[in-house]
């Protein structure tokens, strides 16, 4: 799977950091606006099953690295081979101050939840998502709540510390 | 006809867990349905994130209330993988068996649901005595037994008990032994066939098109098995088979169901019989004090659902920096199951997600 892969990407695609951390784990590092190309150039070539969409905030270098996780499926367990058996993580950064990104429903149906989700606990914007609307959460946050600068224990203790305990009430009758 | 917005769930008869549907019905076919998760949702991600990497373990094992093992299992060996630790032969043996047992158990455990919500109560009551027997041979291993936190980085926490290989199949043969009956009374039954068959059907492509894994794709005759597809512990060291379907509706799921806890059991007879001697744990250093190197991995392993993946980032320091779990359960309930209920009657929306078997603790996380 490497080397034929990596050569039908390198010749499709300029700048794309390519490494292999193991056997059968690819990671491609790109570009925010080479990133849809690249997620579909890979689906034609049989990596269509899109497992996962995260997101991590790198706070320090002020940026978040959007994260899609693809391999592929197949029918018969007979046949597994090294393409088949392989993980590509694709990295793309979006900064921070401008935390903007396209949506990948065209490509894979299901990463709709996935984008939803990052939208709503990490403030990035998918253009084109049909129902950017909240997943879990009830209330509105200032900052959304998974980013690294959103305080877990002081929110905690701003929220909860406003209300007067049982024993406290106990006491004013 | 009138169209009318139904709520179905957090609280309902035929709702199995908190979750909820908003269905937009005309007459009792189903127009739309829009899925509604979060009523469970802990934030446990975001949590991990100020824990040390062994501190963890109470809130891995509860991302999914019914089958704790895997999710274990999954946050073990991201942690392996990043901190470079091996496994020893026995430990990866026994945590194959100890994993077909939650799965077993799991799926009992969906059974009762299934069963009970199509009106099947002697089946759910069954289904329910059995797990429990599972329950008492995880009760004796681990101290628990529900949440087990017996999966460790390094290994297993500790090896079995004296003479627990023959409880194991003890226990495995008394619970094989109802299978005839189990057959007769639900899975041959015409009323469960009228029940399940051409219910909520999910075609090859589509399911593929929506990321399902586990039974829903399997039902449709993908032998999509992460356990065979990328194999972890000691599942390539026996032979085994996936068993498929092919019509992807409710039936054939739960019949994949069935036939797999058969085929678990066979495995767990080929492991005990195949399990080397030695060692069950390979020291860590001390928890807290323990920085993992810099890294990411992102795993995957078999839940009793379909496939659960991690994805674990650490920035070099004692606590994790990023941790997103891939639970089966968030494709399959808010994804697949909006497609399946479209043009469904109210009657089936229970009977469809739970032949999904969505759990929702395992969405909202």
């Amino acid at each position: 799977m490497n080397s034929s892969l990596k050569k039908s990407l390198e010749s499709a695609f300029k700048e794309v950091h390519l490494n292999f951390p193991e056997k059968d784990r690819l990671i491609i590092n790109v570009k925010k606006d080479q990133a849809m190309s690249i997620l579909k150039f890979l689906k034609e070539k049989g990596y269509e099953h899109l497992a996962l969409v995260s997101c991590i905030d790198w706070i320090e270098e002020k940026e978040f690295e959007l994260v899609y996780v693809l391999s592929s499926y197949l029918q018969n367990d007979s046949e597994y081979t090294e393409k088949e058996k392989a993980n590509i993580i694709l990295k793309t950064i979006v900064p921070r101050d401008n935390p903007r990104f396209f949506t990948t429903i065209p490509i894979f149906q299901n990463s709709e939840p996935y984008e939803r989700e990052i939208h709503e606990l990490y403030g990035i914007h998918f253009e084109g998502h049909p129902r950017q609307i909240p997943l879990f959460l009830e209330r509105d946050y200032k900052i959304p709540p998974f980013r690294k600068d959103f305080d877990t224990r002081q929110y905690v203790k701003q929220v909860f510390d406003n209300i007067p305990s049982v024993e406290d009430r106990a006491g004013e009758k | 006809m009138r169209e009318l917005e139904l709520y179905f769930g957090p609280q309902h008869l035929g709702m199995v867990g908190n979750f909820s549907i908003t269905l937009k019905v005309e007459g009792d076919r189903i127009v739309k349905a829009t899925s509604n998760p979060g009523y469970l949702h802990r934030g446990f991600e975001k949590l991990m994130e100020l824990r040390k990497w062994i501190q963890n373990f109470p809130m891995v094992c509860r991302i999914n209330v019914v089958e704790p093992d895997s999710m274990e299992m999954v946050y073990s060996m991201a942690v392996e993988k990043l901190a470079g630790i091996e496994v020893p032969e026995r430990a990866h043996y026994i945590r194959s068996i100890y994993l077909e047992l939650a799965r077993v158990g799991s799926h009992l455990f969906g059974l009762w649901a299934y069963a009970n919500m199509l009106g099947f109560d002697t089946v759910a009551q069954w289904a329910m005595y059995h797990r429990d027997l599972i329950l008492d041979l995880f009760e004796e291993l681990t101290g628990g037994r529900v949440y087990h936190i017996y999966i460790w980085p390094g290994g297993v926490r500790r090896d079995f008990p004296e003479g627990f290989s023959d409880r194991i199949v003890n226990t495995l043969h008394s619970i094989g032994g109802c299978v005839p009956d189990y057959d007769a009374v639900f899975f041959n039954n015409r009323i469960f066939c009228q029940r399940a068959k051409g219910i909520g059907t999910v075609k090859r492509e589509e399911a593929k098109e929506m990321g399902a894994t586990g039974q829903v794709l399997r039902a449709t005759g993908m032998k999509y098995d992460i356990r065979k597809v990328e194999p972890y512990a000691a599942y390539d060291k026996v032979p085994w088979e996936v068993p498929t379907r092919e019509d992807g509706d409710a039936y054939s799921r739960i019949w994949v169901v069935r036939d797999e806890m058969i085929e678990s059991v066979h495995m767990i007879f080929k492991l005990l019989d195949n399990m080397p001697e030695g060692e069950t744990y390979n020291r860590v250093p001390n928890p807290f004090k323990w920085n993992i190197p810099k890294g990411e991995a992102y795993v995957r392993c078999e839940s009793s659902r379909g496939e659960l993946g991690l994805y674990l980032v650490s920035n070099g320091e004692d606590k994790p920096y990023r941790v997103h779990f891939r639970t089966p359960s968030y494709p399959h309930g808010l994804t697949v199951l909006e497609k399946a209920l479209e043009d469904a009657s109210i009657a089936d929306v229970g009977n469809i997600m739970i032949s999904l078997y969505v759990v929702a603790p395992e969405i909202d996380r």
